[in-house]
Formats: structure tokens, sequence, C-alpha cells
């Protein structure tokens, strides 16, 4: 057995005693699986690549910390209430329709800016109590954003991951919009269609309208949306109109949008909304810190290569199956750099862009999957459920579904490309 | 009191210790290794001194000047585009360590983005630094980052909108200098050091360049001398040259559809003729093992063994020896020579004449330390 992996299942060892036995929380157990990978590894207790790993992911944590309070204040002043029960007015009498809009809407920041996380935190939030109030379990709801989120992350136009990619092979982000489109829509509408029949089957219209007519509340008017639509036209202007709209980065566009908040209705307290806010996002926080740390171990010791070079080493008939162990990579944008860029040369002879867009949604299944499980983690917090492992176990079949859908289109890129390219 | 937050007291002294020692291990980043010219040095200007858009930021950088006194053409050399290539900082630190001009001038940036030589790339493991041995003692060199420090450009954008071709890149490349050209004045700090370096190579007339660049063994281009389509003919005398070396080097057509690189922006905006190198560095790839020092400069890693073996991959990578970095530096040296030689041959009128520079050979047999000064 190669010291390697001997390394990697001591981290992966240490990080479920941590957590199942000891009730660690995830992100210290992956802090300290990361020091014992850099242990066994020969590299003493490494602070400088720890300290480093755990920086990482700096920007995340401050869009999430940010973003959380914007949602509080967007919740308190009430705008958050508005809104779902705008979208649920609109849809509620068709019910499949109403959830693949709310599976659409939910995927939308995450469209315009490559980033999952926004999606659960700000229109997955927005869309919550919605299914919740229409009689969805809560760990199908936060299931089902959190997928929503995955689909965000890979559709046009703008995908991360597939720029990941394409750094690493020199390929640039032309041509794609089609291909993700492809990978994305089909899977995100049979996710709608499972959980809408999976788990809602007894959806009652009249039940519905008394929710509606019991839930129409003080109305403060068109300025209580201002904030979101400031962010949401903001983060879009940033992208597609850069030349003219500064860049302030996401950060700073949610704090603006807090202040725009505090404006819009008196009394909502800051300093106590932004406490409740970063108490329940500082666990996402410590899962960022520590994925970091874990993932600075696995490069520092070889492990990452090691599990690279095991996926490129499968026989020649399953090495699709490489493609399949993208998810369990466990991070989205680590697995586009770390299996996706070589598997875009495996693939070599099948359409590239069609074969990267496969690639990039196999990737991205992996911010749902453990280690850090990062969207069960944020849709956790949204649907206030402590134990997120449960949220990843709903997603198990529509992960399935996609992941299917995912190779079937990579078998067949070539003869596809040449259809719609 | 205490007792009851002891676990906070505890947590916070064992952050805050890590903080500092790690602080002191990054702060050492900040202090540039010392350079030591050869007696041809006849000039050394910083890169704000040509466009002063950069001045007293980290981004300002040495340019040292080599004139022969005989009129000729010009060349730029230029390392440490992506300071993690470190053969690309070394063999622009050999030449400059070593170089005589008998016609024309030759200018050289060691650390073309030196804001990058000051941090390193997160989650990837990189060493801070290495030494190499040297007739004098020992020298340290830094292992930067392949990006501007963020220190001095932040926040990234979410997604990168490539001046002036609005080509879109994921938002970390906007701290990429060799995705910045040909720059603007008003731009981020970045684009702002392209486009010193465009300045610089319009204002001193420059005939040919060189972005020396180091790639990992499984992308497909490396081991090669990337062109702009214009100047096919300089590109391959030199490859034949070089062949007849028994140097292979791959051409490789700058592509006209991606923006912002040496090799396609300064072909276009400017008069000079661009050239880009590639060697093979496994410290750098993605399949590598264990990543140390002795991975950068003995560039031997089983994992690229194992992975050229399943034939998945094109891979640049020689079992039997790895990928020295004195083999790095050499062949990097080789290709610098071998495309003035060519140049000469195309353009008689405005000769370039370079003497001293060690050879494939030499640089393989003494080692990069033997051609270090002090």
């Amino acid at each position: 057995m190669s010291i390697e992996l001997i390394i990697f299942i001591c981290m992966l060892a240490t990080f479920a005693l941590s957590i199942f036995l000891f009730k660690m929380p995830a992100g210290v157990s992956l802090m300290l699986a990361a020091v014992v990978g850099a242990l066994i590894g020969g590299q003493g207790f490494p602070v400088r690549h720890l300290v480093e790993g755990g920086f990482g992911f700096l920007e995340a944590i401050l869009i999430i910390s940010t973003a959380m309070i914007f949602m509080r204040v967007m919740q308190e002043t009430g705008a958050l209430a508005g809104v779902s029960r705008g979208i649920l007015r609109l849809f509620y009498r068709q019910p499949t329709l109403l959830i693949i809009v709310i599976t659409l809407f939910v995927m939308f920041p995450g469209m315009l800016t490559g980033l999952s996380s926004t999606c659960i935190l700000t229109t997955g939030a927005l869309v919550a109590p919605i299914l919740i109030n229409i009689g969805m379990q809560r760990l199908a709801v936060g299931a089902l954003i959190a997928m929503a989120a995955v689909f965000g992350e890979v559709a046009p136009p703008i995908s991360i991951p597939v720029m990941i990619i394409g750094g690493g092979v020199d390929m640039p982000y032309i041509g794609f919009g089609l291909p993700l489109l492809l990978v994305s829509l089909p899977p995100a509408l049979i996710t709608a269609l499972y959980f809408r029949f999976r788990y809602l089957p007894d959806y009652n219209v009249a039940k519905v309208k008394v929710y509606l007519d019991s839930t129409d509340g003080e109305k403060y008017g068109f300025k209580l949306y201002i904030p979101i639509i400031f962010v949401i036209l903001y983060m879009i202007g940033e992208i597609r109109f850069h030349e003219f709209v500064p860049h302030l980065g996401v950060p700073l566009i949610f704090i603006i949008g807090t202040i725009l908040g505090l404006l819009t209705r008196r009394g909502v307290k800051l300093i106590d909304v932004s406490r409740t806010a970063l108490r329940s996002a500082m666990p996402v926080m410590a899962i960022l810190v520590g994925v970091g740390m874990f993932l600075q171990i696995l490069a520092l010791t070889g492990v990452r290569g090691y599990l690279a070079v095991t996926a490129l080493g499968l026989p020649e008939g399953i090495r699709y199956l490489a493609a399949g162990l993208m998810p369990f990579m466990g991070s989205a944008y680590g697995s586009a750099s770390i299996i996706g860029v070589p598997l875009v040369y495996v693939f070599i002879g099948k359409s590239t862009l069609v074969v990267t867009a496969v690639l990039v949604l196999m990737a991205a299944l992996g911010d749902l999957m453990p280690p850090p499980a990062l969207l069960c983690a944020y849709s956790s917090q949204i649907i206030e459920e402590p134990n997120h492992f449960r949220i990843l176990k709903k997603c198990i079949i529509p992960m399935a579904i996609s992941m299917a859908i995912g190779l079937l289109i990579l078998v067949f890129a070539q003869e596809i490309a040449n259809l719609i390219l | 009191m205490i007792k009851n937050n002891l676990s906070t007291i505890i947590i916070t002294v064992i952050t805050a210790t890590m903080g500092v020692i790690a602080a002191v291990s990054f702060g050492k980043m900040h202090h540039p290794e010392e350079l030591f010219p050869s007696e041809g040095l006849t000039g050394k200007v910083m890169l704000s001194d040509y466009f002063e858009g950069i001045k007293g930021t980290n981004g300002d950088t040495e340019v040292y000047l080599f004139d022969s006194g005989v009129e000729g053409g010009t060349a730029l050399v230029c390392g440490g585009a992506h300071p993690n290539e470190a053969a690309s900082f070394l063999s622009a630190v050999v030449i400059l360590e070593n170089l005589r001009v008998t016609c024309g001038r030759v200018f050289i940036i060691p650390r073309l983005n030196n804001s990058a030589f000051t941090c390193s790339d997160p989650m990837e493991g990189f060493p801070a630094s290495y030494e190499i041995p040297t007739k004098y003692g020992t020298r340290r060199f830094r292992l930067g980052s392949r990006v501007t420090n963020p220190l001095d450009q932040w926040p990234d954008p979410l997604v990168f909108s490539q001046y002036p071709s609005n080509q879109q890149l994921s938002g970390f490349e906007t701290r990429n200098i060799n995705r910045s050209y040909p720059g603007r004045a008003d731009g981020n700090l970045t684009e702002r050091i392209a486009y010193a370096i465009v300045q610089l190579i319009e204002k001193e007339k420059v005939n040919i360049a060189f972005d020396i660049h180091e790639s990992s063994p499984e992308v497909p281009i490396v081991n090669v001398i990337v062109y702009h389509e214009n100047y096919e003919e300089v590109a391959m005398g030199a490859i034949l040259g070089l062949e007849m070396a028994g140097l292979q080097f791959s051409p490789e057509t700058s592509p006209k559809n991606f923006h912002g690189l040496s090799h396609r922006e300064w072909g276009d905006y400017t008069n000079a003729i661009p050239f880009l190198m590639e060697t093979s560095n496994p410290s750098m790839g993605r399949l590598r093992g264990r990543t140390d020092v002795d991975l950068v400069l003995r560039g031997y890693c089983d994992n690229y063994k194992k992975a050229k073996e399943t034939g998945a991959l094109r891979i640049a990578y020689r079992e039997d020896t790895g990928e020295p970095i004195a083999h790095r530096v050499g062949r990097h040296i080789a290709g610098v020579v071998e495309l003035i030689n060519s140049y000469n041959l195309y353009y008689p009128d405005m000769q370039i004449v370079i003497e001293n520079l060690p050879d494939y050979d030499m640089i393989m047999e003494k080692g990069v330390g033997e051609f270090l000064n002090n």
C-alpha cells in the first residue's frame, strides 16, 4: 500500500472519528484530519501550510458572512416573505410548474455569478419558506435547493469551473453556452419533477390558497425589494457591463444591500441581526477554513496527485469511471482543477466543449459531497437543520440521475456535438 | 470567569501563535533575493521609468541594461512572469549574471511580476523558497505565486473580462500578467504592469522579446517555442539549430483567439518579435506527488512515470532522469541563444550579438549554481 493511500485513509478516519465519535464540528474535524495527514506525511506540524490553506477560501468566507447578514436583514424587513408570497401567488394553482419555476429561480444567481453558494444564500433562502409552507419536508427542501445550486453553477452564461478547466488547458471560454445548457437543464428539470412527485404528492390547492390569504400581512410597497433588486442587478452589471459598472466585489455588494435594507424599514437592529447571522454562518465558515487546510495537506503530501493518477490509471474500458469519481473529490473547483484538467486530455478525440461541460457537471456535484459537503452545509443553515448529512442523503437519487445523464452525454459527446454545435 | 472561557482562551492563544509563526514566514517573502549582474551591465532602471503608474507599488521591478555601444538591435529577456515557475526566474538570473553583449542591446527583467514573488498559491503546498549551492556559498531564491499578490490587487471579479478583447476568463486570472497584455494605464495593478512592459518595448524599440515560462508535464504546450504567426521563419530557424544541438522544441503558433498572452499581444501591439518558451516542471503539475524543494529542483516524480505508463495522457516527462532544474534552465538559455542567432540571420541590419552564456551541456555538467555569482 502506498504511503499516500495510508495518509489519505488516516485523514478520512480522523475526520470520521472526530465528527461521529467525538461529535466535533465538521470544520474542526477537517483541521484535525489535516494535522494528522501532515504528521503521517512526515511534514511535522507545518504551521505555514495550515495557515495558508486556512486562507484558501477567504473570499468565500467573506461572501457567506456578508450574504448571511444581508439575508437576515431582508428577513427582518419582510422582503423575503414578500417575494415568497409573490412567487407562490403566481404559480400556486400548478404545483409542477411551481416547483420547476422555483428550481430555475434558485439556479438564477449561480448562472450569473458562477457561484453555487450564492444560489442557496439568496434565492434559495427566498424560496425555502414557500416550499416548507406548501407541505414539502424540510430536508427535501434543503436537498432541492442544494441540487438547484449545483445546476446553477454549471449552467450558462457564467460557469467558473469551465473557466478553471479552460485555464488549465489554455482553452478560451467561448462556445460553451449550448453544451452547458445541455448538461444542466435536463437534470435540473428531472430533479424538480423528482422532488415534486416524491415529496409533494398531496399538494392541495385549496390549503395553499388558505395559507396565502392568511399570510397577507403588512405591505411596505416596492421600496422593500430595492436591496434585493440592487444586489442581483449589480452582480449582473459587474459581469455583463464591466466597462461601466465599477468593480466592488461580492462582499461589498452584499454590504451595500444590507445598508439599503436598513433604510427601507425602521427598527431593524443591525448589531443583533449581524450577530445572529454570523453565529449561524460560523459552522460553514469553519468548514471552509478546514477544507482549505485539508486540501493544502493533500497537495503537500502528494495525496492529491496520487488520487488523480489513480483515476487516470483506470483500465481503458472503464475510463469513464474516472469522470464518475469527480464528485467524490468534495469540491467543484478542486475537482475541476485536479481531475478535470487531465480528463479533458483523456477524452481528446471527442468534442472538447461537450466533454468539458460534462466534467463540470460532475465536478459541481462534488460541492454536495463530504468531507466538506458545502452546499448541504449552507442549505442546512437555511432550513435550520443541524445535521447537514441528512440533506446529502436526500440528494443521493437526483445526484445519481444527474451523473447518469452526464456519463451518457460523455459517451456520445462527439455525436451530440455534431448535432448541436 | 477564566474557567468558563478556558476553551476560548486556549483556541485564541493557539490561533494567535500560529498566526505569528506564519506571518514571520510569509514576511520573508517580501525580502527580495540579491542579484549579481555580470560586468557587462551598463545600466539599471525601474520599470516605472517607462510608466509612472506603477511607481511605489510592489509591481515596480528592476530593468537591467546591457548596452554594447555598437549599433544594432535590441532584445528583451523576461523571467518571473509566474514566480512559481522556478526555471523561468533562474534562467533570467543566469543570463543576467553571465551576459556580455558585443553588438546591440539587451534588457533583462528577472522579476517580471514582482508582486507575485511576495506570496504563494493557497492549497498548492508549495515551498516558500529553494536554495542553490554556488561556488561562493548557498543562495536562496523565493518560489512565489502564479499571480499578483492579493494584498496588492483585491478583490478579484467573479469573471475576468480581458482588456481590450473582452474575452472572459475565471476571476483569478485577473491577477495573471500573462493574460493582461497589452495592459492599460488606468487598469488594475497587473494591467498597469503589463502596460509598463509594452511601453518599454515601444520606447526602447525592442526587436525581439522573450517571455520565459514553465508548465505542467501534462499540458500539451510544453517544451515548446510559441511564436507569433508573422515570425514563423525565425522560430523555425531556431528550432532547427536547437535540433542540431540535440534539443527538441516543438513549434507552436500563438492562437489568434486566445488573448492577453505575451506571444499574442506583444506581436499585435508592438513591433517586437515575441517568443514564449515553456519547459516541463513536475512540481507545477496536478499529478505531482509530495510537494517539496526536492521536486522543484530535481524534478523527479514517480507519479508522472506512472501517469505516462497509463498512456491516458501525452506527458512531457523523462522517466529516467526527471526534469531537473539544470535541464530546464539549460533549455531556456539555449532557446534564447538560438532564437537570437536565427533573428540575426533574418535581420542582419539589426544584429544582436551576445556572449559568455553557458550552453546546455555545461549547465547539465556543472549545475546551475556554477553560473551564479556572489
